[in-house]
């Protein structure tokens, strides 16, 4: 049956989250990881041993001639993002993006735009938005239980001694410095795609500002990267308020929504979506019930979670899985793409603004 | 003879360095990843009047700069490799740092010897009888994806020299340390035991540990690169080895207490079968970091020969039980970094 045919899976680029990729796809139903290509052979041979893949390549034209695919997860920097894209679509094949999806909104417009013209589909590794918690959320939102967002906190904690900050700390070469936006650039995404799908379909007003707070005693091209971002969002009648913070501790990854019925919080960490209680009685017995009310709540969510830990359900990359499953459904029976390319595309808009009030020399350099 | 020594700046590094210059061979190239290693390297240059250190900054990851650090060089000490990050980064720092390396050294118009430092982690000990032998004439892995990252990315370092080798013909030495110690080095090999949930699971018991003392394994090196035969290996390891018991007993007197939870053999082996098959079952959602096969590479236990070592005319420089003295007089004045 057309429905349950095996989609062949290729990945190109295989770096540190190829792994992501590799783990979750592993074990996806219908679907098998066919191949695996690095212009660095060494990489990709590594990758396929490691995951049994039966398949390894160090050119992608070649790969793509042999394979068949009928997805290829691009996992390489974004500098080449679209070159790749293209060549993917050519062969046949819909991509899965890691993200950030290009250097610019235009580039990105441009990939999705060359998506489209090819007849194949798309998506951006947005998986926190897909882990559980986000999925409660969302139909929390869908229910009405929330009412009119008012206003948006996305907050998002970066550890630089970290593995993946390490590999940047000590790398001046690293591809992270040389994008327009740096560090936030490879953060941003995860921060503004909470916030545009809660914000009306118009321009919003941004206003951005950046710092370095460790210090710069390197002396090398890993001084120049700011790590904490404050970004003030308007768009009609919401407002946000989204940070990346590299010092605070612990590190968060949060997301509050202040609604016109309720404000709720979604913890990504923790995987916990709490809806904070307010206060029904009068006086100081009604400020006594409230954080008893919270910890029930928290209660409940640690249950629900342990059952999703008994179901084997609470896996690292869960988002990516459900994403996944959601894209590779849509290329088997049509249907609508897991994000819309809209939305996409405003999280790049957002993205490129705040690059140009954080890295003005950057931008105004033409490092883009 | 200048000799280009890669890794230089390391634990390991550092030692090799002293250990040439102890040998007479006093132009010594030092290849470094990071300036600011070179201050410990010139306060040993310092006892060696003669000596004639150059510091060369590379990155291995970039072929470019390996040229002109090799240029002019008659011999190749390659000791830089990854311990530490994802993957992806110890195949980048190990293995394509030194196909990048190789094509470099292979470029050369004059002839080059080349030496390795790999380790005993290449070794497919695994599919030997607990307690045997291991020496220079056991197989290397040939299940590398079955074990940790590390031995898995020095397999494909140390099949690189030799398919290079097999291809363009330069002069080989190969060696491979056991657990390299010492001041400045790390207090617990995995093969003693590891830090689980805030407690120490010692999980090495009366197995012998394959030990060598920082500048004993220097030695080795060097003592191989200059006398040790072509298209040879050479395992290293010292002399009046300790268990694994005896090592935490001794931290525990001289270091400090350390609360620790010993796991017998059958135990573990149990355990990982239970590790290994839960995270089958639950599609990874725990790792398995205990697997049968990680656990009998790692605390199967086995005995150690550097008869092949001694061949060539190495020697401890000190012994275990001063050497043990010394690393953890060092780890008692300085703790260990977390991890």
């Amino acid at each position: 049956m057309a429905e349950t045919r095996r989609l062949r899976i290729g990945i190109v680029g295989c770096g540190k989250i190829a792994d992501g990729h590799a783990e979750v796809v592993k074990h996806l139903k219908g679907a098998e990881l066919a191949a695996v290509c690095d212009r660095e052979p060494l990489l990709a041979e590594q990758l396929a041993v490691r995951y049994g893949v039966p398949a390894w390549y160090g050119d992608m034209g070649e790969m793509l001639a042999r394979e068949n695919l009928d997805v290829v997860h691009i996992t390489t920097p974004p500098g080449v993002h679209l070159p790749l894209t293209r060549q993917c679509v050519a062969a046949g094949a819909h991509v899965f993006m890691e993200k950030p999806l290009a250097l610019t909104a235009p580039d990105a417009k441009e990939l999705i735009d060359a998506v489209v013209a090819g007849g194949r589909k798309m998506t951006v590794n947005y998986w926190p938005n897909f882990d559980p918690p986000a999925m409660e959320f969302k139909q929390m939102l869908a229910r009405g239980e929330v009412g009119e967002p008012v206003h948006v906190e996305a907050f998002i904690g970066y550890d630089l001694a970290g593995s993946y900050g390490q590999a940047l700390m000590s790398d001046a070469g690293h591809w992270v410095h040389r994008l327009p936006g740096k560090l936030f650039q490879n953060m941003m995404d995860h921060i503004f795609n909470r916030i545009v799908p809660l914000f009306p379909d118009v321009e919003p007003e941004i206003h951005a500002f950046a710092y370095k707070r460790r210090e710069g005693v390197r002396n090398d091209g890993t001084d120049a990267m700011l790590d904490e971002l404050r970004v003030f969002l308007r768009g009609g009648t919401v407002s946000a308020y989204a940070s990346l913070c590299s010092h605070a501790r612990p590190v968060a990854n949060t997301l509050k929504v202040y609604g016109t019925k309720a404000t709720v919080e979604v913890d990504f960490y923790n995987r916990t979506v709490i809806s904070i209680a307010s206060q029904r009685y009068p006086s100081a017995v009604g400020r006594l019930v409230p954080p008893l009310q919270m910890a029930g709540r928290y209660l409940s969510e640690s249950k629900k979670n342990i059952g999703q830990f008994r179901r084997s359900e609470f896996h690292y990359f869960a988002g990516m899985s459900k994403l996944l499953e959601l894209f590779y459904e849509e290329i088997r029976s049509g249907g609508e793409p897991p994000i819309p390319y809209s939305e996409i595309l405003r999280v790049a808009d957002v993205m490129d603004r705040v690059t140009e009030q954080v890295y003005p020399e950057t931008v105004a350099g033409g490092a883009r | 003879m200048k000799i280009l020594v890669t890794g230089a700046g390391g634990f390991l590094g550092k030692s090799i360095v002293e250990r040439l210059l102890a040998h007479g061979q006093n132009e010594v190239r030092c290849m470094l990843r990071d300036t600011s290693k070179a201050r410990g390297l010139e306060e040993i240059a310092k006892r060696y009047p003669e000596a004639k250190l150059e510091f060369i900054t590379v990155n291995l990851r970039n072929p470019a700069e390996i040229v002109p650090a090799v240029a002019g060089c008659d011999m190749v000490i390659h000791a830089a490799a990854a311990l530490k990050g994802s993957p992806a980064e110890m195949f980048m720092d190990s293995a394509v740092a030194s196909r990048n390396l190789l094509e470099v050294i292979v470029n050369e118009l004059r002839p080059m010897r080349v030496v390795l430092v790999s380790s005993f982690g290449v070794m497919g000990v695994p599919e030997l009888p607990r307690s045997a032998m291991v020496d220079e004439s056991t197989p290397m892995e040939r299940h590398p994806e079955l074990r940790d990252v590390y031995s898995h990315s020095k397999l494909r370092q140390e099949q690189l020299f030799w398919e290079y080798r097999e291809k363009y013909g330069f002069d080989l030495v190969v060696l491979r340390p056991g657990v390299i110690y010492g001041p400045g080095g790390g207090h617990f090999s995995n093969r003693v035991g590891l830090s689980l949930f805030g407690r120490f699971l010692h999980l090495g018991g009366s197995n012998l540990l394959p030990l060598t003392y920082v500048d004993n394994c220097a030695e080795a090196i060097v003592v191989a690169a200059l006398s040790g035969a072509n298209g040879q290996v050479y395992n290293v390891v010292d002399d009046d080895l300790v268990t694994s018991r005896q090592y935490l007993a001794l931290y525990r007197s001289k270091v400090k207490p350390v609360r620790s939870i010993p796991v017998p053999y059958f135990a573990l082996m149990w355990g990982s079968q239970m590790v290994e098959r839960y995270s089958q079952r639950s599609k990874g959602q725990l790792p398995a970091i205990f697997t049968p096969y990680k656990t009998r590479a790692m605390w199967g236990g086995n005995q150690f020969s550097n008869a092949k070592l001694k061949s060539i005319g190495w020697r401890p420089l000190i012994s275990t039980r001063e050497g043990l003295e010394r690393a953890f007089a060092a780890f008692r004045a300085e703790p260990e970094k977390a991890k």
